[in-house]
């Protein structure tokens, strides 16, 4: 029973001493990544939400994005489109909030990338939107690359990644 | 002769072999002779295998019709993430092709292999100029598309459900590093 015991301190205690460490000492990875996650819950939003929530919401998202960000979506089977700067994007999550009820968005697999100079990163990552009557999920590789603002990480840049050519 | 309870046939069976506090064959099966380091080996085990398990096998439900009739749509299959480990992706497998991880991935098969020049002519598959034949389940379609050279590391993959429009259906040149395993049949 001893061993048992002395084996499950010393689990706890490494677990906790790991705990400490990453909140203490976050990494940009670790930083980049949680305000990634942050930004799919807050694009995500259900019939429930009130109109004023929805806003709020949509303005918290553009918080994460540079004013002069550029997406650039090229979805298999899909138009190519291109949504420049932080309001325009804010707007498109207001019109996709009148449009649809549920729009549930995370990012199943993110990888991290902190550049040398330690101020710009890039995140490889899945996208996953599911819609609201639609039956199954979007899932697209994206390549996202942030760059250090004023002491934030900011959106600068999201292509897609085609996964075949 | 006196008998002697230290000498085995004076006193053939242990002390207590049957009588209470003994423990039966079943439990010493499960639970094993000292139960603190069964316990010991089952948490090394349970951690061993959520670790090395999702680098051996991985459990996938297809979603979308890409892979009819071969994969129906929400049926659920295991990926052997070994199965290239000895040898290359060979024309016919079934492969799981990733996206920026393993949470979400394509299901297609390999029809052209590194180094081949692929072709879709009134929906045949032209390899080299040369008819492939399939003898896996495929349906038909009336695909055109000019020759497509692959290079080292590259594999055409391509959906067994053809029925509707090329643009329609998600499918080329994929290469090798985003192939992470073939499908178990």
């Amino acid at each position: 029973m001893k061993i048992v015991v002395q084996l499950a301190v010393v689990a706890a205690a490494i677990a906790a001493g790991l705990w400490l460490w990453t909140s203490v000492f976050s990494s940009p990875q670790h930083v980049i990544r949680a305000r990634l996650k942050e930004m799919a819950r807050d694009a995500s939003f259900s019939d429930s939400q009130s109109i004023q929530d929805g806003y709020a919401a949509a303005q918290t998202v553009g918080d994460f994005f540079s004013t002069n960000v550029e997406i650039t979506l090229n979805v298999p089977g899909s138009p190519g489109r291109t949504l420049n700067g932080r309001e325009q994007i804010v707007r498109t999550l207001i019109n996709l909030q009148e449009s649809v009820n549920r729009l549930k968005v995370d990012f199943p697999d993110l990888n991290v990338t902190v550049a040398p100079d330690r101020d710009s990163a890039t995140a490889d990552l899945t996208l996953r939107a599911q819609v609201d009557g639609v039956r199954d999920s979007v899932a697209e590789e994206m390549k996202v690359t942030l760059k250090k603002i004023g002491g934030q990480w900011l959106i600068t840049h999201i292509e897609t990644v085609p996964v075949l050519t | 002769m006196p008998l002697n309870p230290d000498h085995p046939q004076a006193n053939p069976l242990p002390p207590n072999a049957n009588g209470p506090g003994s423990r039966s064959r079943l439990s010493i099966f499960l639970i094993g002779r000292n139960w603190k380091f069964t316990l010991v080996r089952a948490v090394i085990w349970g951690i061993a295998t959520i670790i090395i398990f999702p680098h051996l096998l991985v459990r996938v439900q297809v979603v979308g019709p890409s892979m009819l009739p071969t994969c129906p749509e929400y049926s659920k299959h295991w990926i052997n993430r070994c199965a290239y480990l000895w040898h290359e992706p060979q024309r016919g497998d079934i492969v799981a092709i990733r996206l920026a991880g393993i949470h979400e991935m394509l299901l297609k098969r390999i029809v052209a292999l590194p180094g081949e020049s692929i072709a879709f002519s009134d929906g045949r598959i032209l390899i080299n100029g040369t008819v492939l034949s399939e003898p896996y389940e495929t349906n038909s379609c009336d695909w055109e598309q000019s020759p497509v050279a692959l290079t080292n590391g590259e594999y055409y993959v391509v959906g067994d459900n053809r029925t509707m429009p090329a643009q329609d259906h998600y499918h080329g040149i994929c290469s090798r590093a985003r192939i992470i395993g073939r499908l178990l049949k």
